[in-house]
């Protein structure tokens, strides 16, 4: 089966802060366990929208009762990321997945950054997708790794939420010294 | 942000990338987001990073599994995930 988490969270910030705190949000003080982020590649469509790719690797964690069956104590998992900025809309949309150790679990996070200009804030709502490769459900081990990672999950979003706020405390401050000084 | 940057996963490109990504920053602001350009100002510097980085992407075997990710398309929805009744 495929779990599902829902999660909605609002920055009291405008869409050029949030947007530009998005694309440098590593490092922060909650990020240690990201190691790199790459662009691997940037296109605009006809519509004028920005799209980019993104590989980020980060350092993964497993739950302990998996560890007896692959072995593993830390491990390094690769990151797919792809946004799409509209202008026009005011939106900025992400989907991240896992590439690897997706036999395990594959995780697939949406967001959606989304401009209010009567409240002058940022809606992100996101959407996480868990679901395990596992072909057979011996020991219930199939559904216990995607609560597992479900929950952990949960722990984590708020980690990325507080990262996001010190980045955007920093990007404001670039943003109002911005006109002087370069990005 | 602050002051840090975040470093590529080729340690060799690096450099590269923080080129890259201060032209970046500084197009997004002050082009993009005031609907100035549609077009990468930083092309010229992406383009060193990327070749830095595919030849980096090629040794470690990542490509495969990269381009396979990537010929699935998520955004076909909008960006919005199907989601399956269980």
């Amino acid at each position: 089966m495929v779990l599902y988490f829902h999660n909605s969270h609002s920055f009291n910030h405008d869409f050029p802060t949030v947007t530009l705190a998005y694309f440098n949000r590593y490092p922060n003080p909650y990020s240690a366990h990201v190691l790199s982020i790459d662009t691997i590649d940037i296109k605009f469509d006809k519509e004028g929208r920005l799209h980019q790719t993104k590989l980020i690797l980060k350092e993964g964690r497993l739950p302990l009762f998996i560890k007896p069956i692959l072995g593993h104590n830390g491990l390094k998992s690769w990151i797919l990321e792809e946004s799409i900025v509209d202008l026009k809309k005011q939106t900025l949309k992400t989907y991240t997945r896992n590439l690897d150790h997706t036999k395990i679990i594959r995780i697939e996070e949406y967001n959606e950054y989304e401009y209010d200009v009567v409240e002058n804030k940022t809606l992100n709502k996101v959407t996480v997708l868990f679901k395990s490769g596992f072909k057979n459900n011996g020991f219930g081990i199939r559904n216990r790794i995607e609560q597992w990672s479900k929950s952990k999950f949960g722990e984590n979003l708020f980690k990325s939420q507080e990262g996001m706020k010190f980045v955007i405390e920093s990007t404001r401050n670039r943003l109002s010294a911005g006109n002087k000084t370069r990005i | 942000m602050g002051n840090l940057m975040s470093t590529s996963f080729a340690p060799e490109c690096t450099e590269l990338k923080q080129k890259y990504d201060a032209c970046f920053n500084h197009w997004y602001t002050e082009k993009f987001l005031k609907g100035k350009s549609v077009y990468n100002e930083c092309e010229d510097l992406w383009l060193d990073y990327k070749t830095c980085l595919d030849t980096h992407l090629a040794k470690q075997g990542v490509k495969p599994m990269l381009d396979e990710a990537r010929s699935e398309a998520p955004f076909e929805n909008g960006g919005v995930p199907v989601e399956k009744k269980n």
